[in-house]
C-alpha cells in the first residue's frame, strides 16, 4: 500500500507515493529525477548513493523512504547556488578528486556533512570520516587533499 | 582566455558536469516507452537444459516478452552464436548451461517487480553435469567437455588469428614462443630456479554495473545506449547476431562509471537487444553487483616458471607454463593468454625460451581483460622470481634488474627492435623514491609501539615491467572547426574516467593554438564519430591523439590554402602562431579565413585524421606493439611478525609515459592503477564454492579504501618520447597496476624472510609461513 | 525485497502488541542497517515491519548512579561515539564505534539492532560482555533484565522473543582500579568485519597489583560472542605475570571453536586469538594500574 510522504529536498517540499520497500534511492532518482546518487553496492559499504537526511550521510540504497518522511534532504544537486559552485565542488576539480566520477557525489556531500559539524577537522578525522565510501578509480590522495584545501589546514 | 598547453595541468572538461551531479551515465537516462529487463541464471556450474516452460511467466501482468532459447534458435533474423574471438557465446544458454550465472531466460516487463516475478514463473528442468572447477581439473584427460565444439568466426582479430581451441579437450588456446635453443640455455646456467605462482580470479568492480537500453526500430534499425569500452566492436557483433549492415546498428556511450576492461565486447547488449526486439518496445536492462560477478573477472592462473641464471646474475634461458583460467567462455581470453606469454621473460634479455601459455575452458564464469590484462599475471611470477634469484646470488634485487633489463634498441622476445624504452629511468626513480637500500630509523618506543614491540618488522621491494598495446589497430578522428574558429571533436574514444576528453582537446588545441575552453569533445555515437577500435589496452592518448592530431593539422592546411587563395599569397609564406594565420603583410584570426571562405558567419571545415598501425615497424621486423610500456614499482611495508598482518608504508610508482600532457591526470591514472593493485595484491579474490562465487558483493569482496592507503602513494611520470606519439605521449592507464603485487611480495621477503607464492598477500598466509619458519627454527 | 505494511507505534507497549498481532511475521525496525540487507537477499520476509524510531522511552544515553550507563536501544553508534558522557566515562565504547563499519552505518545502525540481530562479526558485543552488561526486554507479559551473554544464542539467533524488544542497554559502573582494551582485528582490509576481536577488561584487587575481576571475550570465533573462562579464571587472583598471560592467552585460543570462511582459518583465528588476547591483557592491565578514577582509559590501540 503506497504512503504519501514529505520531504524537503534541497529546499525545496516535494511530496511523493511510495510503497513501503521503497528506498530512499529509488525515490529520489526515480519520482524526483534526482539521478546524481547512485547505486553502486546496494548494501550500505561503498558509498555511491549518500545523501544527506538531516544533514547526516545516509546508504540512500537501503534506507527506507517512509522513515525519511518529514525529513530534510541534501542532494548533489543541492549543493550549488545557481551558478556559484560549493568549495568542495571546486576543490574536487581543482585537486583532481575524481576520476570516472560515479563515487563524486557521495564523496562531496560525505565531506560536506563533516566540514559541517567539524569545520577544521585533523586528517585522521577526515580519513575516519570518508574511509567508508569507495573510489575504484583510487583518487583517495587527491579526495584527502581537496577537504584538507577546503577546511583550510 | 589562454591558449591551450600540453605539459602543465589543466581542469579536466568532464568535471563540472560530473561534481554537480549533472553527469548522464546510462542507470540514469530513459526513453519512451522504456519497459525493463531481468536476466534468468543457472544455479548451476554445468547443466543440461531439459525443459523451459516460460507460459505462466507471461501471464504475469506488466510483462511484455519472455526470451528463452527458442526464440533465438527458431528466428531466422538471428545467428545465435557470438563472441570476440570464438562465437562459443550465445545469447540465452541453448543445450547447456556452463556455469553459474549463466543466462537461461530473460523477461522484459513494464515495471522492475513484474519482471522479477516473472522470472520465478519461468520452469527449467535442469540435468546435472559434472563440473570443470579449476584448471587442473579441467586439463585432466577425460574431463567433462565445457564445449563440445567451438564454432570459428568468418574472420576475426588478426593478431589472434593462429590461435584455435584444442578439438577433444578443454584448451581453448594454446600459445608458443621459442626463442635460441632451450636445452643450450639451461646447460649454460650455473643455477635453476623454478618455482609456481598462482593468482586467484578477481573482479573490476566499477562502481557502474553494466547496463543497456535498447530500442529495435520496425525497420530493423537497432540503437543502443551501451556501458561499453569498444562501441564500434559491439557495432559490429550486433549486426552479425541481429544479420544488419552495420549502418542499421547504432551504439551510443555516455560516461562510464568506470571500466578497467571490464566492459570490452559484448556484454549486456546482445540479449537487451533481443529482448527489445521480441518486445517491440525499448527495454533497460541494468545488472545487480551480484550479476557482474557472473558476467566477467579477471583470469585466475597458475604459473609454473624455470630460469637459468649465471652466477653473476645473467639471465640465460626461461621455460615457462601459463595456465589462465577463461572461465566458460573463451571472451578475450585467448589474447589474455598472448599476451601472459609474450612477457613471461618480463622486461628482460633472456636469449634462450621456452614459453607455453593457454587459455583453458572451466564451468567458471568468463574472465576477460582486466587493466594490463596478461601481464598481471605473468608479471607476478616473473618479478617474484627475480628477487628469488637475488636473494639466492646475494644480488641487489634493483641491480640484478637493470643488469638484464632492456635497453633502447634491444631485441623483444619476438625479435622485434625496442625503441623509446625508459625501463631503468623508472627503475631508478622508484629506488630513489622509496630509498631504496637505506633503512630509515624508526622509533620503536612509543607508546602505541609498546604493546606491539619489536613484533614489526620493516622491508622493501621493487619491481618492474613491460608491456604491449592491441597491435594493428585503428582510430580515426574528425574535427570541425566551426565559424567562429571553435572546434567540435569526433572520436570513438570513450570517456570512462581516463581523461580522455581533456587530452584530447589538448592535443587540437596546442595543435591549432586554440583555447581549450572553446573545444568541445562530442560523445560517442557510431552514427556520428568515426571508426576506433577500443578504448582499452592504454591506447587512446597515443593512437587517438594522434589522429586527432592529424585531424587538427589537417585543418591547418586547409586554412593555408584558404589564405594562400584569398589574400593571394602563396601557401609556402602563410604561417600559424598563437591560433592566428600570419601573412607576409598580414595577419588573420581564422573566423576571419572561414568569413572570406564562406561569405558570411557560417560553414565549417572538416579535418580527419586517422592512426593505422601495422605489423611491421619501421626497421621491417614484424611488430607486435606500436609502441612499449615501461614501468616500476617499489613498495615499503610493515610486518606484524605475530599475526602476519601487513601494513604498506609506501608505495612509489613510475611509468615511461613518453609526455605528461597533462600531468595531474597522469598522477591520477599512476596512482589509481596503483591503488587497484593495492587491492589485487592484498585481499581481492573472488572465492567459490562447487562453482557458485560465495562472495559477488562488496560486503565480502573488499576493495581498497582510503584506510588502506599507505602514508605516501608517489606517482611518478618518467620521460622517454616514443617517436610516433602525440608529442611524444604514450599510454599510461594500465602500467602502475602491474608491479605492485609482485613489490609488495619482494618487500614482505624483505621483512621477515617469507616468500608468498599465491595471491592475495593476505596476513593469513604470513602468519602460516612464518609458524612454519618458527616451527623450524626451534 | 518483499511487500510489507509499515506500522509506525509510539510506545512499547503498542509495539509488542503488533508484533504479537503478526504473530512472529513482523519485525521491529530501527535504522534498518542490518534488516535491509537481509530483506533484500529474501533471507526474511516479514509481513510487517514495526517502526520503532519514534518511541521516546527507548532513546537516550544516561548515567544512572545506581544502575550505570543506561543505553537506550535507539542510541545510534554514532551516538554513542560523540557521546560526551561515553567519551568521559566509557571511552572505550567511543573507541570501539569509530571503526564499526561506515559514517553512514553508523548514523542509522543502533545499539539495539546491533544486538538484537545476533551478527556475529561485530565489534560491539564484545565490549559490553566485558564491562558485563545486561539488557532490559519488554513484552506482552512484560519486561526482563538479562544478562547480555544470555541473548545470544547462536549465528543470528538470540533469546528474544518474537514480540519482545530489546529497550536499553546496561553497564554497571566498572569498580575502581579497572583497564579494559579492545583489539579488532581485520583480515583483509580495514574496512572489512572483522576476522577476530577480542575485549579484555581487568579489574585489580585492592592491592592494585593481583587482578580481581577479568573478562575475556571473544567475537567472530563462534557462533556468537563468548567469554573466555577458563582463561578468566587463570588470571583471576594472581598478578600478571608474562607466563600467565601467555597461558590465558593459550586457554582463550582452545576455548573458543572458530569456523574457516572467507576471514581465516580456524587455525589462523585460534592463532589471531592468541595474540590479540595477549595484547589486550597487557593493555588492560596497564591502563587498571595507572586508574585513577571511573574512567577506563582507552588509546588509540583498537585495531591490529
Amino acid at each position: 500500500m503506497k504512503k504519501q510522504i514529505r520531504l524537503r529536498v534541497n529546499g525545496m517540499d516535494r511530496t511523493v507515493e511510495v510503497a513501503p520497500r521503497t528506498s530512499l534511492l529509488e525515490a529520489v532518482r526515480d519520482q524526483l529525477g534526482l539521478t546524481g546518487a547512485k547505486l553502486g553496492c546496494d548494501m550500505q559499504v561503498c558509498g555511491a548513493c549518500t545523501l544527506l537526511l538531516d544533514g547526516k550521510p545516509v546508504s540512500a540504497c537501503s534506507f527506507l523512504a517512509v522513515d525519511a518522511d518529514g525529513s530534510e534532504l541534501t542532494t548533489i544537486e543541492g549543493l550549488a547556488a545557481g551558478d556559484r559552485l560549493h568549495p568542495l565542488q571546486e576543490a574536487f576539480m581543482d585537486c583532481g578528486a575524481l576520476q570516472c566520477g560515479y563515487c563524486t557525489s557521495g564523496f562531496i556531500l560525505t565531506a560536506k556533512a563533516l566540514l559541517d559539524e567539524q569545520p577544521r577537522p585533523s586528517e585522521e578525522q577526515i580519513k575516519d570520516y570518508l574511509g567508508g565510501n569507495f573510489c575504484r578509480c583510487g583518487c583517495y590522495q587527491e579526495i584527502i587533499q581537496a577537504v584538507k584545501k577546503v577546511a583550510g589546514i | 582566455m589562454e591558449t591551450t598547453e600540453i605539459g602543465k595541468s589543466v581542469r579536466r572538461l568532464d568535471y563540472k558536469t560530473k561534481v554537480t551531479g549533472r553527469a548522464q551515465y546510462l542507470a540514469d537516462m530513459s526513453v519512451p516507452g522504456m519497459c525493463h529487463g531481468k536476466i534468468l541464471r543457472s544455479p548451476y556450474p554445468h547443466a543440461r537444459i531439459v525443459r523451459i516452460d516460460a507460459s505462466k511467466a507471461r501471464q504475469i501482468s506488466g510483462v511484455v516478452a519472455v526470451l528463452t532459447r527458442d526464440d533465438i534458435l527458431h528466428d531466422q533474423g538471428i545467428e545465435p552464436f557470438y563472441g570476440p574471438v570464438f562465437k562459443d557465446q550465445t545469447i540465452v544458454a541453448v543445450e547447456k548451461v556452463r556455469h553459474v550465472g549463466d543466462p537461461v531466460a530473460a523477461v522484459a516487463a513494464l515495471t522492475v517487480d513484474a519482471a522479477e516475478e516473472a522470472l520465478r514463473m519461468i520452469e527449467v528442468d535442469y540435468e546435472e553435469l559434472p563440473a570443470v572447477l579449476s584448471v587442473n581439473d579441467s586439463l585432466k584427460p577425460g574431463a567433462p567437455l565445457v564445449h563440445e565444439s567451438v564454432k570459428l568466426p568468418a574472420s576475426g582479430f588478426a593478431d589472434l588469428a593462429e590461435l584455435k581451441p584444442v578439438e577433444g579437450t578443454n584448451i581453448c588456446t594454446h600459445f608458443r614462443l621459442n626463442r635460441g635453443d632451450i636445452q643450450r640455455g639451461f646447460a649454460e646456467a650455473d643455477r635453476i630456479f623454478e618455482d609456481t605462482f598462482t593468482l586467484p580470479a578477481t573482479q573490476h568492480s566499477f562502481l557502474e554495473t553494466h547496463a543497456c537500453i535498447a530500442q529495435v526500430e520496425p525497420g530493423g534499425r537497432i540503437t543502443v545506449w551501451a556501458t561499453t569500452q569498444n562501441p564500434f566492436v559491439v557495432r559490429t557483433q550486433l549486426a552479425n547476431i541481429f544479420k544488419v549492415p552495420v549502418s542499421k546498428v547504432r551504439v551510443i556511450v555516455p560516461y562510464l562509471g568506470g571500466g578497467y576492461g571490464g566492459k570490452v565486447y559484448p556484454k549486456v547488449e546482445p540479449i537487451t537487444v533481443a529482448l527489445a526486439q521480441k518486445a517491440g518496445r525499448p527495454v533497460r536492462l541494468v545488472l545487480s553487483r551480484e550479476e557482474v560477478f557472473y558476467t566477467i573477472t579477471k583470469h585466475a592462473a597458475i604459473i609454473k616458471m624455470k630460469t637459468g641464471v649465471k652466477n653473476d646474475g645473467t639471465l640465460v634461458a626461461r621455460e615457462c607454463e601459463i595456465h589462465l583460467d577463461t572461465g566458460a567462455y573463451a571472451e578475450i581470453g585467448p589474447r589474455v593468454a598472448k599476451k601472459s606469454g609474450y612477457t613471461a621473460a618480463g622486461p628482460y634479455r633472456i636469449p634462450n625460451l621456452k614459453i607455453d601459455s593457454y587459455s583453458v575452458y572451466t564451468n567458471k564464469p568468463p574472465a576477460g581483460a582486466f587493466r594490463g590484462f596478461g601481464v598481471s599475471q605473468s608479471a607476478w611470477a616473473v618479478e617474484s622470481q627475480m628477487d628469488i634469484i637475488a636473494a639466492a646470488l646475494k644480488i641487489d634485487p634493483l641491480e640484478l634488474r637493470k643488469q638484464n633489463g632492456y635497453d633502447e634498441g634491444d631485441k623483444f622476445v619476438t625479435e622485434e627492435t625496442l625503441r623509446a624504452v625508459g625501463l631503468k629511468e623508472c627503475l631508478d626513480e622508484v629506488a630513489k623514491s622509496i630509498g631504496w637500500g637505506r633503512m630509515e630509523q624508526w622509533n620503536n618506543g612509543t607508546v602505541e609501539q609498546w604493546s606491539r614491540g619489536e613484533n614489526i618488522k620493516r622491508g622493501k621491494g621493487i619491481a618492474c615491467m613491460i608491456k604491449a598495446t592491441i597491435t594493428p589497430s585503428i582510430s580515426s578522428a574528425v574535427v570541425k572547426l566551426n565559424e567562429d574558429a571553435s572546434l567540435s571533436i569526433y572520436t570513438g574514444t570513450v570517456e570512462m574516467g581516463q581523461g580522455s576528453e581533456t587530452v584530447l582537446a589538448q592535443i587540437a588545441g596546442k595543435e591549432l593554438g586554440i583555447p581549450l575552453e572553446t573545444i568541445q569533445v562530442l560523445g560517442v555515437d557510431t552514427d556520428v564519430v568515426p571508426y576506433d577500435l577500443t578504448t582499452s589496452s592504454s591506447r587512446s592518448t597515443f593512437h587517438m591523439g594522434k589522429a586527432v592530431q592529424l585531424a587538427a593539422r589537417d585543418i591547418l592546411r586547409q586554412l593555408k590554402q584558404i589564405a594562400a587563395m584569398e589574400y593571394g599569397v602563396p601557401e609556402a609564406q602563410v604561417t600559424f602562431a598563437g591560433g592566428k594565420i600570419r601573412l607576409p603583410e598580414a595577419q588573420l584570426d581564422y573566423s576571419d579565413a572561414m568569413f572570406k571562405r564562406f561569405g558570411m558567419q557560417g560553414g565549417t571545415l572538416v579535418g580527419e585524421g586517422q592512426v593505422k598501425t601495422s605489423t611491421k615497424n619501421e626497421f621491417g621486423e614484424k611488430s607486435t606493439s606500436a609502441f612499449w610500456f615501461l614501468a616500476a614499482g617499489a613498495a615499503e611495508v610493515e610486518v606484524d611478525v605475530d599475526t602476519g598482518r601487513l601494513k604498506l608504508v609506501k608505495y612509489a610508482t613510475a611509468v615511461d609515459v613518453g609526455k605528461a600532457l597533462n600531468p595531474l591526470g597522469c598522477r591520477q591514472q599512476l596512482a589509481g592503477a596503483a591503488i587497484t593493485g593495492i587491492g589485487q595484491a592484498l585481499f581481492e579474490e573472488i572465492a567459490y564454492d562447487n562453482g557458485q562465487p560465495i562472495n559477488p558483493n562488496f560486503v565480502d569482496y573488499v576493495l581498497p579504501s582510503l584506510g588502506d592507503m599507505p602514508e605516501t602513494i608517489d606517482p611518478i611520470s618518467v620521460e622517454v618520447p616514443d617517436p610516433n606519439g602525440p608529442f611524444g605521449a604514450k599510454g599510461i592507464g594500465e602500467s602502475a597496476l602491474i608491479p605492485v603485487a609482485p613489490a609488495i611480495a619482494n618487500a614482505v621477503f624483505d621483512a621477515v624472510g617469507v616468500r608468498i607464492k599465491d595471491l592475495p598477500i593476505k596476513a593469513e598466509k604470513i602468519f602460516l609461513a612464518l609458524e612454519e619458519m618458527k616451527a623450524k627454527a626451534r | 525485497m518483499n511487500d510489507f505494511e509499515y506500522l509506525e507505534p509510539a510506545t512499547v507497549a503498542e509495539a509488542c502488541a503488533m508484533l504479537k498481532r503478526y504473530g512472529g511475521e513482523a519485525r521491529p525496525y530501527a535504522g534498518g542497517a542490518y534488516l535491509s540487507i537481509v530483506m533484500k537477499q529474501g533471507l526474511i520476509r516479514p509481513k510487517a515491519l514495526v517502526n520503532i524510531k519514534k518511541i521516546q522511552e527507548l532513546k537516550g544515553i544516561r548515567f544512572d548512579p545506581s544502575e550505570g550507563f543506561v543505553i537506550g536501544a535507539l542510541a545510534t553508534h554514532r551516538e554513542l561515539e560523540t557521546s560526551q558522557l561515553i567519551r568521559e566515562k566509557l571511552p572505550i565504547l567511543c573507541a570501539v564505534e569509530r571503526e564499526v563499519a561506515n559514517i553512514r552505518v553508523r548514523n542509522v545502525g543502533t545499539v539495539g539492532g546491533n544486538l538484537a540481530s545476533g551478527e556475529p562479526l561485530t565489534d560491539l558485543a564484545q565490549v559490553f560482555l566485558a564491562l558485563d552488561a545486561r539488557v532490559a526486554i519488554s513484552g506482552p507479559s512484560g519486561d526482563r533484565t538479562i544478562p547480555l551473554e544470555e541473548l545470544f544464542v547462536d549465528l543470528y539467533q538470540t533469546s528474544l522473543g518474537e514480540e519482545e524488544i530489546l529497550t536499553r542497554v546496561i553497564v554497571p559502573p566498572p569498580p575502581p582500579a579497572t583497564g579494559i582494551e579492545y583489539i579488532r582485528f581485520s583480515s583483509s582490509s580495514v574496512v572489512d568485519k572483522p576476522c577476530v576481536g577480542v575485549a579484555v577488561r581487568i579489574s585489580l584487587n585492592a592491592d592494585r597489583k593481583t587482578c580481581g575481576t577479568v573478562r575475556i571475550a571473544l567475537g567472530c570465533v563462534a557462533p556468537r560472542p563468548m567469554r573466555a573462562q577458563g582463561a578468566e579464571a587463570l588470571l583471576t587472583g594472581h598478578p600478571l605475570s608474562p607466563q600467565l598471560v601467555e597461558q590465558a592467552a593459550a586457554a582463550a585460543a582452545e576455548e573458543c571453536s572458530p569456523i574457516s570462511d572467507l576471514r581465516g582459518s580456524e587455525r589462523f583465528k585460534r592463532g589471531i586469538v592468541r595474540v590479540l588476547v595477549r595484547r589486550a591483557m597487557a593493555v588492560a592491565y596497564d591502563r587498571a594500574s595507572h586508574a585513577s578514577t571511573l574512567r577506563l582509559r582507552s588509546g588509540q590501540a583498537g585495531s591490529a
